[in-house]
């Protein structure tokens, strides 16, 4: 598990576990100027979900990760075998959705979850406005082709076995977002095509719903629909705009999860 | 900016080449052929150049301040907001990106974008700028090639797909395995959400009209219960599925939401949007369909990405695919069907001949139909019932149910008695019309219908039959009885073969019981004759203790021509006995020993010797007409003074029986009664029955068997009678008779003893 998802831990050992997982798109790279902001007083855990970035791509099996659930599977496993309780869990994206299975699997593991523009529902549904058509989401499954054209298999095992020379990486254009465009076009149907909307009201630990500005892909109406079916759950508008608020503004999204999280004990 | 010196260019060329290169930066800018653009780091456009704004379609002032992700496409924008505005921060620099931008006109101008994001010496983004390259011929080649690859897969998914019904075929062994299959790989090479095979059954049923060809549902999978039963109740589902042609597509929509509304809405319920029908031919004939579902299945994790409510197409080479599966399973059935029908016909013939072998051992038409109903279940139906005509309506000798919880429900039919002719119930139909009636599917109404009364009526019900076939048994034009088979839910229901087995085993069950009919009429004639041919039991006779016995053969109709006779002679007291065998079982053999009997008596009139009835019966003979020999053997004996006379035509020698010794009197037969003349006369034994003494007279039966020869009796009638010390004629009877003759007696015997006393 440690390696197949390519499991990062550093920050405080004592300290609360807060667990980062990324979205669809790129790797835990996206957490560079978020994470270290809690190393000081959290053990910070972060890792790439199978089929992304440096995770082991053999342990992709199309039919296991054809749903949401095996991702929240392995985040939960992921928890088990650090032997962690009361972890923070932020989620970006899809991961905010993967982070609400996780949570409603295993309550007890998590003390609270963070959801980074969340989308339970992308495709527009009667009144429900999730954004997108059938059609846009065609287009997008086009936009992924056309962008992986390039990619062949023969560079993924420089990419993926050399994570400990990254100079290696670095040669590779893009290199934080490529991965095998099956198992992107994979990901991005469950993505995009799941509807998790009744799995909210099983989310039962505090929740941050942290909404960006002009995000085209999660837009505010759906950030607002999540926080009114989470039971409880906070709302938080950022300034930032986009959808990548922790690359963007990490500054203001490490202040919003802080100002929500309670005061660690043992500090002023 | 340094121009380079051409070799061998004038220098007026140069002159010019130099003013040429000696551009104007701004000129170089706007005009560049790429697009350059200026963005903040959060995407809003803060310069373009004269091309971009070109290509874009949109004035240069309206692009200022617009938000570059808003150009794209949307399928753009969710790659700039996951992939694009991530590597900016998190590389810098992104290359080679393929991006689409939407144009006013609802077109689309595919792009490849190179960026780089500018950072202040804190490393805060403050400026993205991106280069962008027209690539609508390179991405349509990239797009063709794409298209070439998937194609490539596709076809080799389909081969793939043909390979595997072509193995699994060969595995199906069943009808149900091939539709199996068939169901299985067409769902899977299409992604149906279900898939089910209607298959035509047996041949239309008899006696009941029907409208559409039968139909059978013989495999499903992923249809839910409304819409398989939706479509198996839409009109003319049946000749819709086996009208000629190719794979069709039958789309939920305005036509069929008219032609067929239920149908329609329970497709529309389960998420379908179309039904695909591909033939399944055999031997150039339609044999059924399969039909496909396609649509959303209500339980999927995932949003389909069809829209809802617009059919699905059938690519054509998907299309061809589907027919030579149908191809392919229409000749795997073929090669099932000839397997299955060969196997019925071994299973037929092994039937049909067990059913011979059992009959042929029963005796009489009471175990022939009692055996009958045990071998017809379960083999052939769930319950078997069998009328046979009697004096007033139908007899039920049996009925018997396959499952012995429900036998009870079998032995109250038994109890109804049916009128030959004028009712609706199957078994009077078959037999006033003396033909087969296969009622297919037998409703409640039709149950109400036929029931004789209300407790008959019950016991149907909770029969639960799903099908019967009445079989009328005719011999030489004659109605014997009906054979009645009900098939239940746990054998299911009768096919044409299975009602041809039942009429063959009727052919067999008639000519059984005509002839058992006809050998029960014979023999009890045969008993009665012989019942009244033979003598009263003999009269007191003081001094003498007299037993005798009659005991008929046990198989069928065999009667015989024994026969014994003790005759108390007036005025001396003198009694004459007689025991006698006539050749031959049957009810000539009973006439002429009456006869002989009677002739018998009438001789004693005079009172001649046992020898001398010999003779006259052998003068006589020729005067009497009588067609049979005998063998015979006559005495006289005085009873005061034991005096006994013996003389035999034939026959086999007495037994006399004192205390523990047991002898066989030396009486020397002469030729048999009817037997040619010889000059020999009869020779008459004469001896003394000493008081206590018993003399025992018999007929061949008692010691000859079928297994055993006679001398082998002989000794075991010594043995026995030696054993028997102290008993009386009545006991000796008795135990001769236990000790020799079994429970099946291949012949008639006749005991005659006599005890002095």
């Amino acid at each position: 598990m440690i390696v197949r998802n390519r499991v990062r831990v550093s920050g405080t050992p004592s300290g609360r576990p807060i667990v980062f997982a990324h979205g669809f798109g790129c790797d835990q790279t996206m957490w560079r100027h978020v994470a270290p902001e809690f190393e000081a007083d959290h053990r910070v855990v972060l890792f790439d979900h199978v089929g992304s970035g440096g995770s082991d791509l053999s342990a992709y099996d199309p039919d296991r990760y054809g749903s949401l659930r095996a991702y929240a599977d392995d985040v939960v496993a992921l928890c088990r075998e650090l032997e962690l309780t009361d972890v923070v869990l932020v989620g970006h994206s899809v991961s905010a959705m993967i982070g609400a299975l996780a949570v409603a699997r295993a309550p007890e593991l998590f003390g609270a979850l963070v959801m980074i523009g969340p989308n339970p529902r992308y495709v527009d549904d009667g009144d429900y406005a999730g954004g997108f058509s059938r059609a846009d989401i065609v287009g997008l499954l086009d936009s992924l082709d056309a962008n992986h054209l390039g990619w062949s298999a023969s560079i993924a095992p420089v990419i993926m076995g050399n994570p400990d020379h990254p100079e290696l990486a670095e040669e590779l254009t893009n290199s934080f977002c490529r991965t095998d465009p099956d198992i992107a076009r994979q990901f991005a149907r469950v993505t995009f095509l799941s509807d998790n909307r009744a799995d909210l009201p099983a989310v039962c630990v505090p929740t941050l719903v942290l909404q960006c500005s002009e995000d085209a892909i999660a837009p505010e109406v759906v950030g607002r629909y999540v926080h009114a079916h989470v039971p409880g759950s906070t709302f938080t508008q950022l300034a930032a705009t986009g959808h990548c608020p922790h690359l963007s503004a990490p500054e203001e999204t490490v202040a919003a999860i802080r100002a929500w999280l309670p005061v660690p004990a043992g500090r002023p | 900016m340094t121009a380079p010196t051409g070799g061998g260019a004038s220098p007026g060329d140069r002159a010019e080449l130099a003013r040429l290169l000696d551009e104007d930066p701004a000129d170089l800018y706007e005009n560049a052929p790429c697009g350059y653009l200026s963005t903040l780091p959060g995407g809003r456009i803060v310069k373009v150049n004269r091309t971009f704004a070109q290509w874009s379609g949109r004035p240069a002032g309206e692009l200022l301040d617009a938000s570059f992700p808003d150009l794209l496409t949307v399928g753009g924008r969710v790659f700039y907001e996951t992939h694009i505005a991530p590597l900016l921060r998190m590389q810098g620099a992104v290359r080679e990106v393929a991006l689409d931008l939407a144009l006013p006109d609802g077109s689309v101008l595919p792009c490849l974008v190179n960026a780089v994001e500018l950072r202040d010496d804190a490393g805060a983004p403050v400026l993205v700028r991106a280069t962008l390259f027209e690539a609508t011929s390179r991405r349509r080649y990239e797009r063709a090639l794409l298209a070439a690859q998937r194609t490539a897969a596709e076809s080799e998914a389909r081969s793939r797909t043909l390979h595997q019904v072509v193995s699994d075929l060969a595995a199906a062994v069943s009808v149900h395995d091939v539709a199996e299959v068939l169901v299985a790989r067409g769902r899977a090479a299409t992604h149906a959400t279900g898939g089910a095979v209607w298959l035509l059954a047996g041949e239309p049923p008899v006696g009941r009209p029907t409208g559409a060809p039968p139909l059978e549902l013989v495999a499903e999978s992923g249809i839910g219960p409304r819409l398989r039963v939706a479509l198996e109740e839409a009109g003319g589902w049946g000749a819709r599925l086996l009208r000629p042609g190719g794979v069709r597509v039958v789309p939920l929509g305005p036509d069929m939401e008219q032609a067929e509304p239920l149908l329609a809405a329970a497709m529309a319920e389960e998420g379908a949007d179309s039904l695909v029908l591909v033939p399944v031919t055999a031997d150039g004939r339609r044999r059924g369909a399969l039909v496909l579902v396609q649509g959303t299945p209500g339980d999927d994790e995932l949003i389909s990405l069809h829209e809802p409510g617009t059919p699905s197409d059938l690519t054509p080479a998907d299309a061809d695919l589907l027919s030579t599966v149908g191809r392919q399973a229409g000749q795997a059935l073929e090669r099932v069907w000839l397997y299955e029908e060969t196997a019925r016909q071994a299973a037929r013939s092994a039937f049909l001949l067990d059913a011979a072998r059992l009959m042929s051992a029963a005796t009489g038409v009471g175990e022939t139909v009692q055996r009958l109903a045990e071998l017809a279940v379960p083999r052939l139906a769930e319950l078997c019932v069998i009328d046979l005509v009697g004096e007033h309506g139908f007899l039920r000798p049996a009925a018997r149910h396959a499952d012995p919880t429900r036998q009870h429900l079998a032995d109250r039919l038994r109890e109804l008695h049916l009128p030959m002719s004028g009712a609706a119930h199957p078994t009077v139909q078959a037999a006033e019309r003396m033909r087969t009636v296969w009622i297919r599917e037998p409703t409640d109404e039709w149950l109400q219908a036929i029931a004789r009364d209300e407790r008959h009526l019950a016991v149907v019900r909770e029969l639960d039959l799903t099908g019967l076939v009445a079989v009328p048994l005719v011999a030489a034009g004659r109605l014997l009885g009906v054979l009645t088979l009900g098939s239940g839910r746990r054998r299911g229901s009768f096919t044409a073969a299975d009602v041809e087995v039942a009429e063959q085993l009727a052919l067999q069950v008639s000519q059984v019981v005509d002839k058992a009919q006809r050998l029960e009429q014979e023999t009890r004639t045969s008993h009665t004759l012989q019942a009244n041919l033979l003598p009263p039991a003999p009269p007191p006779v003081p001094g003498l203790e007299v037993a005798v016995r009659y005991v008929a053969a046990t198989r069928g109709a065999d009667v015989g021509g024994d026969f014994y006779d003790v005759v108390p002679l007036p005025v001396d007291g003198t009694v004459a006995l007689a025991v006698g065998d006539v050749v031959g079982h049957d009810i000539t053999a009973a006439a002429v020993m009456g006869q002989l009997r009677s002739v018998h008596r009438v001789l004693l009139a005079d009172r001649p010797s046992p020898s001398a009835i010999i003779d006259r019966f052998q003068a006589g003979w020729a005067l009497l007409g009588l067609q049979r020999m005998a063998t015979a053997l006559f005495g006289s004996l005085d009873p005061a003074t034991g005096q006994l006379r013996l003389a035999s035509a034939g026959h086999l020698s007495p037994l006399l029986v004192d205390g523990s010794t047991a002898e066989f009197l030396d009486v020397r037969p002469s030729r048999m009664l009817g037997a040619p003349a010889s000059p020999a006369p009869a020779v008459e034994w004469a001896g003394v029955l000493p008081v206590g003494a018993t003399l025992v007279l018999f007929t061949d039966g008692l010691v000859e068997s079928r297994t055993a020869d006679i001398d082998e009796g002989l000794a075991q009638l010594l043995d026995a009678a030696r054993s028997a010390t102290g008993a009386g004629p009545d006991e000796l009877c008795d135990r001769l008779l236990a000790e020799l003759t079994g429970d099946h007696r291949a012949d008639d015997v006749a005991l005659l003893a006599i005890a002095r006393v």
